[in-house]
């Protein structure tokens, strides 16, 4: 199934005939509220890596290395805490392990672009960087004649934009440390900003939100599992229910699947 | 830098399926499957933040996340910018936490 089954983009197009590829323009366009709501979670890790002891540079330099919030937090909380590097290595690899899903989900559009592309480009996947491309269905697809070099242009200026925007506010949170009052409401913004990023989805079709249910569900239940296991678990179980759901739907109306 | 070494493990996860096994020489189911990451992955995000360290009985106690949250919830049903549900999210957590 690709791209993903949705209402068709609501970008206005000038004229009907011609393809419409997106852009740096576009990507800029997606970024900005992206970088908006990031904002928030950022700074808390330039803030949570001053003040647990482990340091600025360390900070700033997982932000641009690791290039994941919830990776870097856990990194950053383990290092505080006089964890070994095998440790640290073993839960952030946990943590991240759903960058493996989100790379083959998104291997198609890296399939026919040059080599560099293809080594250097899979540094950028991430949350917002995957659930951007999933939202746009103007990107080339498999079998889909347009160019590879709209999705490269797309990638390198969304990703491109957020790995600089996530480290430049990374720094800051860690300059504003010592003055930042010390306040958990900062918390809720990786959280919430996954959470906007969900709702578009599960307004598209039945499967999205059996799987995002039974996801929800199962992560919580699993949750008190170590080293973000409960969340992989929570993701699989989604993925299974969703492609039952689907498995279902196309049963009960009679189509070839 | 004992970030390098989770970085060098994070960068090999992001591209083993793309250039070194390309995902497309996976089996059909599970590249099916992947069609359904995205609802799946984000709310178990989502609950995994939602239940932090409190257990699966987190999920149904409303707490002050739960409040933001929903505020969240709610401003992203009616507008399609990501920024504005982050926003809402904080404000109610700021004033929660005013409150109490």
């Amino acid at each position: 199934m690709w791209p993903p089954a949705g209402r068709p983009h609501r970008r206005p197009m000038t004229t009907t005939l011609r393809h419409h590829s997106p852009g740096v323009a576009d990507a800029a366009r997606d970024l900005v509220p992206v970088v908006v709501g990031l904002t928030p979670f950022a700074l808390l890790i330039g803030v949570t890596s001053v003040r647990s002891g482990v340091g600025a540079g360390t900070g700033v330099a997982s932000a641009a290395l690791l290039f994941g919030g919830s990776g870097q937090l856990t990194a950053i909380t383990l290092l505080a805490g006089g964890a070994g590097t095998g440790a640290v290595l073993a839960a952030v690899t946990l943590v991240n392990a759903r960058f493996l899903l989100y790379a083959a989900a998104l291997e198609p559009h890296f399939r026919d672009q040059p080599r560099w592309f293809r080594w250097a480009a899979p540094h950028l996947v991430v949350d917002p960087t995957y659930a951007m491309v999933t939202r746009r269905t103007d990107l080339a697809g498999p079998g889909d004649p347009a160019d590879p070099a709209a999705f490269r242009r797309y990638w390198l200026a969304a990703g491109g934009g957020l790995a600089v925007a996530w480290t430049g506010l990374t720094a800051l949170g860690a300059v504003l440390a010592p003055v930042l009052p010390a306040s958990s409401a900062l918390d809720v913004a990786a959280p919430a900003m996954f959470l906007a990023m969900l709702v578009p989805v599960l307004r598209r079709a039945r499967p999205a939100r059996a799987g995002a249910a039974v996801a929800g569900v199962t992560a919580a239940l699993a949750s008190s599992l170590p080293d973000g296991l409960g969340l992989l678990c929570g993701i699989a179980a989604g993925v299974v229910a969703a492609a039952v759901a689907d498995r279902t739907i196309t049963d009960t109306a009679g189509s070839p699947s | 830098m004992t970030v390098l070494v989770p970085a060098a493990a994070t960068y090999l996860l992001r591209v083993v399926l793309i250039t070194v096994v390309p995902a497309h020489r996976l089996p059909a189911a599970l590249r099916r499957g992947l069609a359904h990451l995205a609802p799946a992955a984000l709310a178990a995000l989502v609950a995994t933040a939602l239940v932090g360290h409190g257990g699966p009985v987190a999920l149904v106690v409303p707490g002050p996340t739960h409040l933001a949250l929903a505020a969240a919830g709610l401003v992203a049903w009616r507008s399609r910018n990501p920024a504005l549900p982050v926003l809402a999210a904080v404000a109610v957590a700021i004033v929660i936490e005013v409150l109490s």
